[in-house]
């Protein structure tokens, strides 16, 4: 029987938590500390953006200094979350190799080096997935980093490999969410925060709490999570604590980075840009936001007023997240995506939403500068207003 | 050349059989960057940030973080030396890595400093064909390749 240290702590402030998490890989991937899952919630509340993110392009940074919701950057990767007392964050630390195989299988090596991330994804998801399904909420991975609820995302993931070569694998479970606090302090597509606002961020996120229809406390939650990975991995998991000295190296590192300016204001020099083009159809109106990294596409917002089955259109924008900007890529993906839905996407012509989706990407290439760029944060999508595409105006597109 | 479908070696460069990353070595500076394979793991490069020029390292050692999709990492020095030169195009736009991986989309270059132990924990030469050869057959067996 191979044996984790289980750590359950909360109310940890911004610094605290993610300094500890990355000294856990560190030491873990050195062998200086034991395989550790860390089920633990933020003090209410703080934003934490994405390790490359630009944080003044993700957070109302007024807004959070007024209200006291601190700041801080990830070592993992993706766009900016709100934590608190109704968000489990899950941070699993394991060496590079010897990771166990899920549901029961035999010990095996995981490479020691960029194993396939969404392998590795998919793999460490397996324990939040099974203590979801063990409240009655059927959760599954269906995208390259999201845990979701019939095409809802309930849980944000991402992977950091610290040098020594540990694994931190965090995720992020909304138990609860107040929706106009995160309209508040993360940056969306939205300038007002109305019934109608709320209802969009709805259709893309959930909560265990909606998903099972009543009040729930967290540690319930908790509580089936570590059996979930329990049972994923053939693991017995013993509660234990921090030890002196990675208290002290925890401290050390707060000190050194999670609490300064230097690391939670740092920017990248790969500008964030948007754009967004609207068309025409017999359809309906297409309105597509985009924000691309560099040649990346980070996200896609597909609005409008054509009828589409739910999470359809959720699932359209989903297989472009973290995409190639490139034209044909991104047709040939859109493609793809429209046929495996094609009964619940019928009204929507494929020739016209690849060209709004295009013209939104030049229209993000042709964006000078970071400054003008517009955010996006993890659970929605790119804001941004350009003017409406007619079909002739959309043939050069 | 060893190639198995698209992902190609050169064979002059030499190899960190950890990190997926490659070295050639230019007169008395070392350009690095990742090798086919190692571009496979990841996906598309969103961001990348390096060490600043100067800076000692040494192998095993980080020269800077990645990311891509959700995936964060460093990028580990596959020899020691002082970071000579970065490249700044891949700074503002790392999709170049993927696009030229052992061309414009080199990452850093070193100075190195123990080149003769260091390379020799490279695969180079006769070892690289049949290391290649192995290593796709361990990521096909894993499911990362098709």
């Amino acid at each position: 029987m191979t044996y984790w240290r289980l750590i359950t702590d909360d109310g940890v402030t911004a610094s605290f938590g993610l300094a500890a998490d990355e000294c856990l890989a560190a030491r873990v991937g050195a062998g200086e500390s034991e395989p550790t899952l860390r089920l633990y919630t933020y003090r209410s509340h703080c934003a934490l953006v994405g390790r490359f993110q630009n944080l003044d392009n993700e957070v109302y940074r007024e807004y959070c200094q007024a209200h006291g919701v601190a700041l801080n950057r990830r070592p993992t990767g993706g766009g900016a979350i709100i934590m608190g007392a109704d968000q489990l964050g899950v941070a699993l630390t394991i060496p590079g190799t010897g990771l166990g195989q899920p549901q029961g299988g035999q010990p095996q090596g995981v490479a020691p080096t960029y194993a396939h991330a969404r392998e590795l994804m998919a793999q460490f998801s397996a324990g939040v997935v099974n203590g979801l399904r063990a409240l009655g909420v059927a959760a599954s991975f269906r995208r390259k980093n999201d845990i979701e609820v019939n095409g809802r995302k309930i849980v944000g993931l991402g992977i950091y490999r610290a040098p020594s070569g540990g694994l931190l694998f965090h995720a992020s479970l909304l138990v609860g969410l107040d929706i106009p606090l995160m309209l508040r302090v993360l940056q969306t597509p939205f300038e007002k925060i109305s019934d109608k606002e709320i209802a969009t961020i709805a259709q893309r996120i959930t909560t265990v709490r909606r998903e099972i229809g009543r009040e729930i406390e967290l540690n319930e939650v908790r509580a089936r999570v570590a059996d979930g990975y329990a049972a994923a991995f053939g693991v017995s998991l013993v509660p234990g604590n921090f030890t002196a000295v990675e208290r002290r190296a925890i401290s050390n590192l707060q000190s050194q980075k999670y609490d300064t300016a230097e690391w939670v204001n740092q920017t990248t020099a790969v500008p964030d840009t948007t754009g967004a083009a609207k068309l025409k159809t017999p359809a309906g109106l297409l309105d597509v936001r985009v924000t691309l990294a560099g040649s990346t596409l980070k996200a896609v917002f597909i609005g409008g007023d054509f009828f589409a089955a739910e999470g359809a259109v959720v699932d359209l924008e989903a297989s472009l997240r973290w995409h190639s900007a490139e034209p044909n890529a991104v047709a040939a993906t859109l493609a793809c995506a429209r046929a495996a839905r094609a009964d619940d996407l019928a009204a929507l012509p494929l020739d016209s939403l690849t060209q709004v989706v295009q013209q939104a990407i030049r229209r993000a290439q042709v964006a000078e500068s970071a400054a003008r760029s517009d955010p996006y944060g993890c659970f929605v999508s790119p804001t941004g207003t350009q003017p409406e595409m007619t079909q002739s105006e959309s043939a050069y597109a | 050349m060893p190639t198995n479908g698209h992902y190609s070696f050169p064979p002059e460069l030499y190899y960190d059989r950890a990190n997926h990353v490659w070295v050639r070595r230019d007169g008395e500076a070392a350009t690095i960057g990742l090798d086919a394979l190692g571009l496979e793991s990841l996906g598309d490069m969103a961001y990348i940030s390096l060490q600043a020029i100067g800076l000692p390292v040494r192998r095993g050692e980080s020269l800077g973080s990645l990311e891509a999709a959700k995936m964060v990492g460093d990028l580990i020095a596959p020899i020691g030396g002082l970071i000579a030169a970065r490249n700044e195009a891949v700074l503002s736009d790392p999709g170049l890595i993927n696009r030229d991986p052992y061309g414009a989309g080199w990452i850093v270059q070193l100075t190195p400093s123990e080149w003769a132990s260091d390379s020799a924990e490279l695969v180079h030469g006769a070892d690289l064909a049949p290391w290649v050869e192995a290593e796709i057959e361990r990521y096909r067996a894993q499911g990362w390749i098709d």
